[in-house]
């Protein structure tokens, strides 16, 4: 945050003579060239392995393209058949389900950790690095299979309920009411990243607001709610989207723990798992191109969205 | 001003990160021309370490015999073999020899990616009836039956000493003795175990609709309306109410477990649906001798129990191989000449071939050779061989799984799940 308001506070001389002006503009040229070249390996990328893809993905979106055989131009009848699809909706259902529990929760029990990280512990840097240990194995394969087999039937976590008393006979990722609960817990788990990028915000904020308002008397709570949520609010908005966006892409964590098929009962059947399904298990690339195009307007819809309600709660200091 | 700029790059960003899905495919073209005999045959499988060892054993074997051909292999494994396949395919960079399964035959073969065998001279005069047609699609022999399989019980012996409770008559039982049975066994061996493991999947279905005058596939579609296999859900949750199977939840998860952990092998079950070229790798999974038992008929008599031969796996070949002559003269030395089938034995399933079946027999370990008796013993019990998965088909053993377990769950009824089903079989085909 202060990065930013730091920087707008550099002032740039307003040029006077012609002279002055054409020196100006040549500065900007050059500091533009560079600023082209650093971008170069992206762009590079950008445009030989992104754009060239999308442009396809966009044309098989029209076509039937069972990738044996060459597409053949169908029009919309991909998109169409999307309103009688009912796996379609079942994705799109537990998908959006995922989305709206998971984020908010997971940003959450991220802030609550990093506010209780920044509080000058001793031995910060290992609690971070243990915090944003689940983040980096979080989607792997791995921890995946673990989860299934801890959530299993005859798991760990139900025999440690068991232990309790509890007549726990029920799979969590294996019964079709509790197995995208806890795929969500899952997500919740890894909120490592959105945690680092919470301290590194939290750690910005000058201390002599809080001063100032201790002075004055102010809870802490009064402190958290008016000092540190707005200056921390970019960061909430930028870990928001960034997260909504990664959500609505899950796939890894689904696919394993159901093998592939979303079951039990589709009741883990992730949009991006029922896409794979589409394009290469039932040989169907054209309707799956369509799905991701659609996914592509709702995530540009809900970030649309997102960016239009920032004006009423995000505060840049600057 | 900043507002517009993260505006942008975010709204780029989630483009781009939504199309990285369908981004990761790619693919060049292969290598130059061959003259007389000469080829650099691309060979595709999936397997196991044995298989992947014998598989490499032959290859080197017939390379040294036809010093002119040059083999590159590309083993792989079941549940991303068919990804990579159609991504190759699609990228023109098909394997010149592909190990193939009944399963998506015709997804390729209908959409004219496979090479005519017979045409190039492909061999089967000495194979056993009823062992050739399944890779037959449009007349046209797409693929070569590459081992017999049939669909099987397997009975954990031990289990059945632990309930103390008999081995049934497999030529006499019917599927409701068999859930009786089942019941049994689940009172009587206490610990969890239960008298069947995972049942309910398309073979059983197709067994029992075949019993009931039905197909699971017809040349037009499916095989069956929506009426006809209401009595198989209802008696999906008549076996799960006996506690014939497994609970619900440990059913679904038993559905999805690799054989080396599924309830059969590890003693949690006394019997499990099997195809026959597992019997081996079950036994030694399970530390113990597995009975092969026939699957029930509806009559109680095993002569109308309307079994049936399936290749466990089928060899094709690509019809836009550069060498189809070559291809296919590989495929000829694999399924008809005694030295292939030394290195490979009955690991692939039975030879279809009588004459190569004789030549290996001796040398069969006492697992493989329970299962070739096995086939020969059925013979008289075979009905007309079922047609391959039309496209669109290859899945439907998930779908029947999801509907099976909306009616364990008590989500759904034997009738709708029924109804939901064959809509669904229905829309997928093409």
């Amino acid at each position: 945050v202060s990065v930013i308001s730091e920087l707008s506070h550099i002032k740039v001389e307003h040029p006077k003579t012609d002279a002055q002006r054409r020196a100006q503009r040549k500065a900007a040229g050059r500091d533009n060239k560079a600023g082209y070249l650093f971008l170069l390996p992206w762009l590079v990328g950008l445009f030989v392995i992104t754009i060239g893809p999308l442009i396809a993905s966009l044309y098989l979106s029209f076509t039937e393209y069972s990738l044996i055989e060459s597409p053949t131009w169908i029009g919309l009848d991909n998109y169409t058949r999307m309103i009688d699809d009912v796996r379609l909706h079942q994705a799109l259902w537990v998908t959006f389900i995922y989305v709206v529990v998971s984020v908010p929760l997971q940003l959450a029990l991220a802030l609550a950790i990093a506010i209780l990280l920044n509080q000058g512990m001793r031995g910060l840097a290992l609690y971070r690095s243990v915090f944003y240990l689940p983040s980096m194995l979080g989607a792997s394969v791995a921890i995946a299979l673990l989860w299934t087999q801890m959530f299993g039937t005859d798991g760990l976590v139900n025999q440690v309920l068991r232990l309790f008393g509890v007549n726990a006979t029920t799979g969590w990722v294996s019964s079709p009411d509790t197995a995208l609960s806890t795929l969500i817990l899952l997500h919740v788990w890894t909120f490592g990243s959105p945690m680092v990028i919470f301290l590194a915000g939290l750690r910005q904020i000058p201390q002599m607001y809080y001063e100032a308002a201790a002075v004055d008397g102010a809870s802490r709570w009064r402190r958290f709610r008016q000092i540190t949520l707005p200056l921390l609010s970019p960061i909430i908005f930028f870990n928001l989207v960034l997260q909504i966006i990664g959500s609505f892409q899950s796939f890894t964590q689904a696919h394993v723990v159901s093998n592939g098929t979303g079951a039990p009962s589709d009741s883990t059947l992730f949009y991006t798992l029922y896409l794979y399904i589409r394009g290469f298990g039932e040989f169907e690339m054209g309707y799956a191109a369509a799905m991701a195009w659609l996914l592509v307007i709702i995530v540009g819809a809900a970030t649309a969205l997102n960016f239009f309600a920032a004006k009423y709660w995000v505060f840049y200091d600057d | 001003m900043t507002l517009n700029r993260r505006q942008f790059l975010t709204g780029g960003l989630a483009v781009a990160a939504t199309s990285m899905g369908l981004t990761a495919c790619g693919g060049d073209g292969g290598g130059g021309g061959g003259g007389d005999g000469s080829a650099d045959l691309q060979f595709a499988w999936w397997g196991n370490p044995v298989r992947n060892k014998n598989t490499a054993d032959a290859i080197a074997a017939y390379t040294q015999a036809n010093p002119k051909v040059k083999v590159s292999q590309q083993p792989g494994e079941f549940s991303t073999y068919w990804d990579k396949l159609a991504t190759q395919t699609a990228g023109n960079k098909a394997p010149d020899i592909i190990q193939m399964d009944m399963a998506y035959i015709s997804e390729y073969g209908k959409r004219k990616a496979l090479l005519d065998l017979e045409k190039y001279g492909l061999d089967t005069s000495k194979f056993v009836e009823g062992s050739v047609d399944s890779g037959k699609i449009d007349g046209k022999l797409v693929g070569v039956n590459a081992g017999i399989n049939t669909p099987t019980i397997l009975a954990n012996p031990k289990v059945f000493e632990k309930a103390k409770v008999e081995l049934p008559d497999d030529t006499t039982w019917t599927w409701d003795q068999a859930r009786e049975l089942c019941a049994e066994i689940t009172a009587k061996a206490g610990g969890g175990i239960t008298g069947m493991g995972v049942f309910f999947n398309d073979a059983m279905i197709s067994a029992w609709l075949r019993q009931n005058g039905k197909e699971i596939f017809s040349e037009s579609g499916l095989g069956f309306e929506a009426g006809d296999v209401v009595a198989w859900f209802e008696m999906v949750a008549a076996y799960s109410q006996a506690k014939a199977i497994p609970s619900p939840s440990l059913y679904t998860e038993e559905v999805k477990k690799p054989l080396d952990q599924s309830a059969l092998c590890v003693g949690k079950a006394a019997m499990q649906m099997q195809w026959s070229n597992q019997v081996e790798a079950a036994s030694k999974a399970g530390g113990t001798e597995m009975t092969v038992l026939r699957f029930p008929s509806v009559s109680g008599k095993a002569a109308d129990r309307k079994a049936w031969y399936k290749a466990s796996m089928l060899w094709s070949a690509s019809s836009r191989t550069k060498y189809p002559e070559e291809a296919v003269k590989m495929i000829n030395w694999w399924v008809n000449s005694p030295e292939c089938a030394n290195i490979n034995l009955a690991e692939r399933g039975v030879p279809p071939n009588t004459e190569i079946l004789a030549a290996i027999r001796s040398k069969l370990g006492p697992e493989q050779a329970k299962v070739a008796k096995f086939i020969e013993d059925i013979k008289p019990e075979l009905a007309d061989t079922p047609i391959a998965p039309p496209p669109g088909g290859g899945k439907i053993n998930d779908t029947l799984v999801r509907y099976e377990t909306d009616v364990l769950f008590g989500r759904t009824s034997p009738a709708d799940a029924a109804a939901k089903f064959v809509d669904e079989a229905k829309a997928n085909l093409k």
